[in-house]
């Protein structure tokens, strides 16, 4: 009966580290993109995309981005920018979400149903519809080839407004009444209560959007013409396809630069961003 | 009953009239906007109208490219679908049974979704180049280097399992949560009944992540109508057209040629064919979800 017992034990433990061993074998496989691209980036140029471990390591290539022929392109402004218009979309995705989704699940005003229900059917339906037109009005409006063209059209997320509301139904409602009661106005009672009560939703609706704004390709493109407005993103793809093309050392160098700011994000928020996922889904 | 407190609509519309104005700017009026361009010829750069009736309609119908689009989001959906939920499932049953350190599993498999379009064709593309280390392995393996993106079929099975790739992660994610909300008294009435592993997770498990299956479906289909950076910077859309996507047709159709007319045209024709399949999508979960309850 010990013995017995003994090996089932040691049969479990042996699947224990089974598992372990495979789901190391897939995260490696998850992340070897990354490796690649890390170790590509510090190559000296004659090896890149021939070797997978360079003779030695070197900066050549960042080097010819900024100080050489690459620095026509003007990449730290680009980083600069992106950093404007992913953090501007993400403050107002989140501020409007939250004042809106309080408002749509805590206020019984008239036609809040029929709010409801608009936000469900514009939520759903296909933006790709829009994107002629909403390039001609910003046109109209003079936002062209501007910041303002790239934030505002898409600044407002409706998927924060429906998560919020969601989540904001889930507090209990005597939070509210005693806040109230205590005369805190209903801005209060978002920024100062509501706000702080949700911030797993809050982490996943700010690095979700943050990352979708931070990678958008194609509005920016057709938005910005001139080089000193382009966001990271864009100016490595109007790099990769053109005259850049035959350096692919300096590209992976600024791909290093384009995607370790979201890895890093994420690597302080992993956390609270993996607990908020599991509430933003159900 | 809540009763209505008289501040409430003052208070209400207060807060969503940034949403209104922002719906009515944003949303409304270029969506009508959208349909008067369906029967328009009109260039981005010139101000000259002129009514065309359903000329656009009749050209896109037509339009190889456009079929092109069609033929090659199917394709991409038949391949990235599948896989990425399989891949993604998997995953998530593996974290769901570590023990400790889920954590850095967990952000580790997420990492590959904060690549940008841009940066992962860019990886993908210097890794497949010519003469790189993956190329040298299947010239030694197969004898030749396959022509990743020259070859029509190839192409198509390199995006998909790029932006796969990418995905698996976060639908894991997903999943996971969906296997976490499933009761372990589940388990262990099943353990007690000599259920074996294949048979926990087609009749257990599966079944009990149902929400989970048509979040993720629902996610992929929209994304699978959305693919733009990666021909974009791998292929241009080639060879032949096999890689030719709904958004880069309307991109070129509107911001390389001009026609701002026709793109929107096609752009109503991509809404209109998303819409369909994926409430075809809806109907087909709906009937699986009714087999299980």
């Amino acid at each position: 009966m010990v013995r017995f017992n003994n090996r089932r034990q040691k049969i479990k433990k042996l699947k224990i580290v089974l598992i372990y061993i495979v789901a190391t074998i897939g995260l490696c496989m998850s992340v070897y993109p990354y490796l690649y691209l890390i170790i590509q980036s510090f190559t000296p140029e004659a090896e890149v995309d021939r070797v997978l471990v360079p003779s030695h390591l070197t900066l050549e290539s960042y080097r010819w981005l900024f100080l050489g022929a690459g620095a026509k392109r003007p990449w730290l402004r680009a980083l600069f920018n992106s950093i404007i218009v992913a953090g501007s979309s993400t403050v107002i995705a989140l501020l409007g979400g939250a004042m809106v989704g309080y408002a749509l699940s805590r206020l019984q005003f008239k036609g809040r149903d029929l709010f409801n229900n608009f936000l469900l059917f514009h939520m759903f339906y296909p933006g790709i519809i829009l994107l002629v037109p909403l390039f001609l009005l910003v046109v109209f409006l003079g936002f062209y080839n501007s910041y303002l063209g790239m934030i505002l059209p898409k600044a407002l997320s409706l998927w924060a407004i429906f998560l919020y509301s969601s989540f904001f139904l889930s507090i209990p409602k005597e939070i509210i009444e005693a806040a109230r009661l205590d005369k805190a106005s209903e801005l209060r009672i978002i920024f100062q209560i509501m706000i702080p009560l949700s911030w797993p939703i809050t982490t996943v609706i700010g690095l979700l959007v943050f990352l979708r704004r931070w990678s958008e390709l194609l509005w920016d493109m057709v938005v910005i013409t001139s080089y000193d407005k382009m966001t990271l993103n864009v100016l490595l793809a109007t790099m990769s396809t053109g005259e850049y093309v035959d350096f692919p050392g300096p590209m992976y160098a600024a791909t290093f630069i384009l995607t370790f700011p979201l890895v890093i994000l994420f690597l302080i928020f992993g956390k609270r961003f993996t607990k908020g996922i599991s509430l933003a889904i159900k | 009953m809540l009763k209505m407190r008289k501040q409430d609509n003052i208070v209400g519309y207060f807060l969503t009239a940034p949403y209104l104005f922002y719906t009515i700017l944003f949303f409304v009026y270029p969506l009508i906007w959208s349909f008067w361009l369906l029967f328009h010829r009109t260039s981005i750069i010139s101000r000259t109208r002129e009514f065309v009736g359903l000329e656009n309609v009749y050209q896109a119908l037509g339009s190889i490219k456009v079929f092109a689009a069609f033929i090659f989001t199917y394709k991409f959906i038949a391949i990235f679908i599948p896989v990425t939920i399989v891949i993604s499932l998997f995953i998530a049953l593996l974290i769901d049974s570590l023990s400790k350190g889920k954590i850095i599993y967990i952000i580790g498999y997420f990492l590959p979704y904060l690549a940008s379009g841009v940066a992962m064709s860019l990886i993908v593309r210097g890794m497949l180049s010519w003469n790189s280390p993956v190329s040298q392995f299947f010239n030694k393996i197969i004898g030749y280097t396959p022509d990743w993106f020259g070859n029509s079929t190839l192409a198509v099975i390199v995006i998909a399992l790029m932006v796969s790739w990418k995905h698996s992660g976060y639908y894991a994610l997903i999943f996971l949560a969906g296997l976490q909300s499933i009761p372990d008294e589940i388990y262990d009435a099943a353990k007690i009944d000599g259920v074996d592993f294949w048979m926990m997770i087609w009749k257990i498990i599966i079944p009990m992540l149902y929400p989970a299956f048509y979040t993720i479906m629902i996610l992929s289909t929209g994304l699978s109508f959305a693919i733009f950076s990666e021909p974009l910077i791998l292929t241009g859309g080639g060879p032949y057209y096999a890689t030719h996507s709904w958004q880069l047709e309307i991109y070129r159709q509107t911001f390389e040629f001009g026609n701002a007319g026709y793109g929107a045209t096609i752009g109503v024709l991509d809404a209109i064919v998303t819409f369909v399949t994926i409430l075809l999508i809806k109907r087909l979960l709906k009937t699986w979800g009714g087999l299980y309850g």
